[in-house]
């Protein structure tokens, strides 16, 4: 009889232990199994010219997904890509962003594309207090201008970029004064030229822009822009012309003799290299926002290893910026350790990042990312298929972001108060 | 402003009128003897590019790729063109304007997202086929000698589309149907079949048209729109179906904008728009067109 209540007892502290433990388990499980997935909104404008770098960019988010949710994710919570397309149209991005955070109820937002859509959705989404971080689009007006807490910008502004590429273009025809302009015309050409006037007008004394071209975004013919160009007889031209534009530019330059006489540089990224091939004007330059052979470091070399291994091409520098703008949020999560905008918005301001283009901060102040500008001279390469960059500069973005006092002089005038 | 800067800004128009006429031509004569405004003519355009690039690209012949790729483009572009006046457009001849247009639309759409899911965003480019690399000289002046094929081209499609219309007996039949169409048609003339020809006839010279480009700029989505709003003003101001309109219109339409370029860069495109105004104006029918009865 002894023996049967001591085996009694014994089942009984077994099954308590057992189901103690199963229920630790379980305890330890049910949070990981009820936390909701964090979900990050991509818009972009996959239409036109955007088209293409708008899917570069969604691949780049693809990719540190997969990487971050492999390893457990952030705060233990998986993250979750919505896509969205704004049609390159202000009044369906408006409509989409607000279909984002009402109905999918995203906690972040990505893109888009164009700096015109990209300053359309800004008003709604601050509206709803929903971070969005614009890795294509880079008018300073995002930052400035219509600065609002809830945009961090990871690509140089419109500013910056045509500062940096215009002492590129300085140091390499130091002589040049008298200049002539060429930009799309929309919000993006009208900023990076008026920035470079602003800063040729600094770095030569007397220089003189003798004509600007506003061609349509999307033009196919610009033979009429480069005859009146050239009848111009300018030293040099700045151009804020990219992607099929450009691509279309050069090879109609390039039978007028442009490029032989007249110093040039323009957006020839590596889309536009490749497209171009053997027509890429060899000794032209360029400016970019970086890609592998812009920063070749080791980590960006490592992903260029991932992303051939995703799609079997090379990524260009859209697909390398939207990689990073996805470990800038998953960095401001974990310090901020929640995904209240808010708290991650405050995390974010003043933060050191390293990411595929080495070290930058976000600048407290307007939220914008002391980050680097490449410019470089167009060359062949015995390494690669295609033409790439010699002389390559890397300008750190604290060198030509705008000061402090220019940008309260700016918020001033627009209302900003900050 | 010395005249060799003026003559170099004149044939950067010419070149312009020339590729315009190539899209516009097409455009003018479904709409002369259709009497549908093919708003997707454009978009056959933008298809001819494509095809000629992935054409091009599968040949790999160093010399002659592109040109025979050019005709199988258009060709290709041809028989869509018989599936889509089979399809869609026999319906519509009797149909209102908004009917037309809206239909038409619907191609443009389609188009645009075969278009995307066929060749995705990317901006493709095609290398000038030789001879017609470099430049030659005009007056001390640099010209780009692919332009001048393309001119050449165009000068070719009139001559061409002028000897269809008025000295054969298939023009005769076309001039017929755009003055009366009931009266062909009980002359015992099969008015179905000859529409399918005009439409498909459209369609290749839309083909082909994109593929002339695609070495002259790039071949990227929404070359389309871009190029059917300028001949939209091309036909307005020459006049609807018209073929001496349409020269007349491109020629305008490039050197207004060539010259718009040079003087007064801000408003080139909108100069183009503001001749169209005058000519609606004065002539609503167009400078060459005829009014509707």
């Amino acid at each position: 009889m002894r023996k049967f209540a001591m085996l009694t007892v014994l089942v009984f502290i077994l099954s308590i232990i057992s189901v103690s433990v199963v229920m630790a388990q379980a305890k330890k499980a049910a949070p990981a199994a009820t936390k909701e997935p964090i979900k990050i909104g991509a818009i972009y404008d996959f239409a036109g010219g955007c088209h293409m770098y708008s899917e570069s960019g969604v691949k780049g988010i693809k990719i540190a997904l997969d990487e971050i949710n492999s390893k457990g994710g952030i705060l233990g919570r998986k993250l979750d890509l919505v896509v969205r397309d704004t049609e390159a149209k202000v009044d369906v991005a408006v409509r989409e962003v607000k279909d984002l955070i009402l109905r999918e109820k995203v906690n972040f937002l990505i893109g888009p594309c164009s700096s015109g859509t990209g300053l359309a959705m800004q008003v709604v989404h601050s509206e709803y207090k929903i971070l969005r971080i614009p890795p294509i689009a880079n008018t300073e007006a995002q930052t400035v201008d219509k600065f609002t807490p809830y945009v961090v910008q990871v690509v140089p502004n419109t500013y910056m970029e045509a500062i940096a590429a215009t002492r590129y273009l300085n140091k390499k025809v130091p002589t040049a004064k008298k200049f002539c302009t060429i930009g799309p015309d929309y919000e993006f050409g009208r900023r990076e030229e008026t920035a470079f006037a602003e800063e040729i007008k600094r770095l030569v004394p007397g220089a003189e822009i003798v004509y600007e071209a506003w061609p349509k975004l999307g033009e196919k013919d610009f033979t009429a822009f480069i005859t009146a160009i050239m009848a111009k007889k300018p030293d040099a031209v700045h151009g804020s012309l990219f992607g099929g534009d450009l691509v279309s530019f050069t090879k109609q330059a390039a039978p007028y003799g442009f490029f032989e006489k007249t110093p040039f540089i323009a957006l020839y990224d590596f889309p536009v290299l490749l497209a171009l091939g053997p027509d890429a004007p060899e000794g032209t330059f360029g400016f970019g926002r970086g890609c592998f052979f812009m920063d070749p470091n080791p980590k960006m070399m490592e992903f260029v290893g991932k992303y051939r291994k995703f799609t079997g091409a090379y990524p260009d520098g859209w697909a390398v910026q939207n990689y990073d703008a996805i470990y800038l949020l998953k960095a401001a999560i974990e310090k901020a350790k929640t995904i209240d905008t808010d708290a991650v918005v405050k995390a974010i301001e003043g933060m050191p990042f390293e990411g595929l283009r080495q070290k930058f901060t976000i600048r407290a102040l307007d939220h914008m990312g002391t980050v680097p500008c490449y410019q470089g001279t167009i060359a062949k390469d015995p390494n690669y298929p295609f033409k790439i960059w010699k002389d390559i500069t890397r300008v750190p973005g604290d060198q030509v972001i705008r000061p402090e006092a220019s940008v309260r002089e700016i918020w001033k005038k627009t209302g900003v108060v900050r | 402003m010395s005249f060799d800067v003026l003559f170099s800004q004149f044939m950067s128009g010419i070149a312009r009128a020339a590729l315009l006429f190539l899209v516009a031509s097409g455009l003018s004569l479904t709409f002369g003897v259709l009497r549908v405004l093919n708003f997707a003519h454009g978009s056959l355009y933008m298809l001819g590019a494509f095809l000629s690039y992935s054409i091009w690209k599968l040949l790999l012949m160093p010399v002659l790729g592109f040109y025979v790729a050019a005709i199988i483009a258009a060709l290709i572009m041809a028989a869509i063109g018989i599936l889509i006046e089979f399809v869609l457009l026999r319906r519509l001849y009797a149909r209102g304007w908004p009917e037309q247009l809206l239909s038409t639309y619907a191609i443009v759409l389609i188009i645009t997202d075969l278009v995307k899911w066929a060749w995705g965003g990317e901006f493709l480019s095609i290398p000038r086929p030789r001879p017609f690399t470099g430049a030659v000289s005009l007056f001390g002046f640099p010209f780009p000698s692919y332009n001048f094929f393309v001119i050449l081209l165009g000068l070719g499609l009139v001559v061409f589309l002028w000897w269809l219309v008025y000295k054969t007996r298939f023009g005769d039949i076309i001039r017929a149907a755009a003055h009366d169409r009931e009266m062909v048609s009980a002359l015992g003339i099969p008015i179905p079949w000859l529409f399918t020809w005009i439409f498909v006839l459209g369609a290749f010279i839309a083909g082909l048209s994109g593929a002339v480009t695609a070495p002259f700029g790039s071949v990227a989505l929404g070359m389309d729109m871009e190029i059917i709003i300028e001949c939209f003003a091309v036909v307005v101001i020459g006049g609807m179906g018209s073929l001496p309109g349409t020269l007349l219109g491109s020629f305008i339409v490039g050197e207004v904008y060539a010259f718009g370029i040079m003087f007064k860069p801000e408003l080139a495109l909108a100069f183009i728009f503001m001749v169209m105004a005058v000519v609606l104006i004065i002539r609503p029918w167009g400078i060459f067109g005829r009014p509707e009865r």
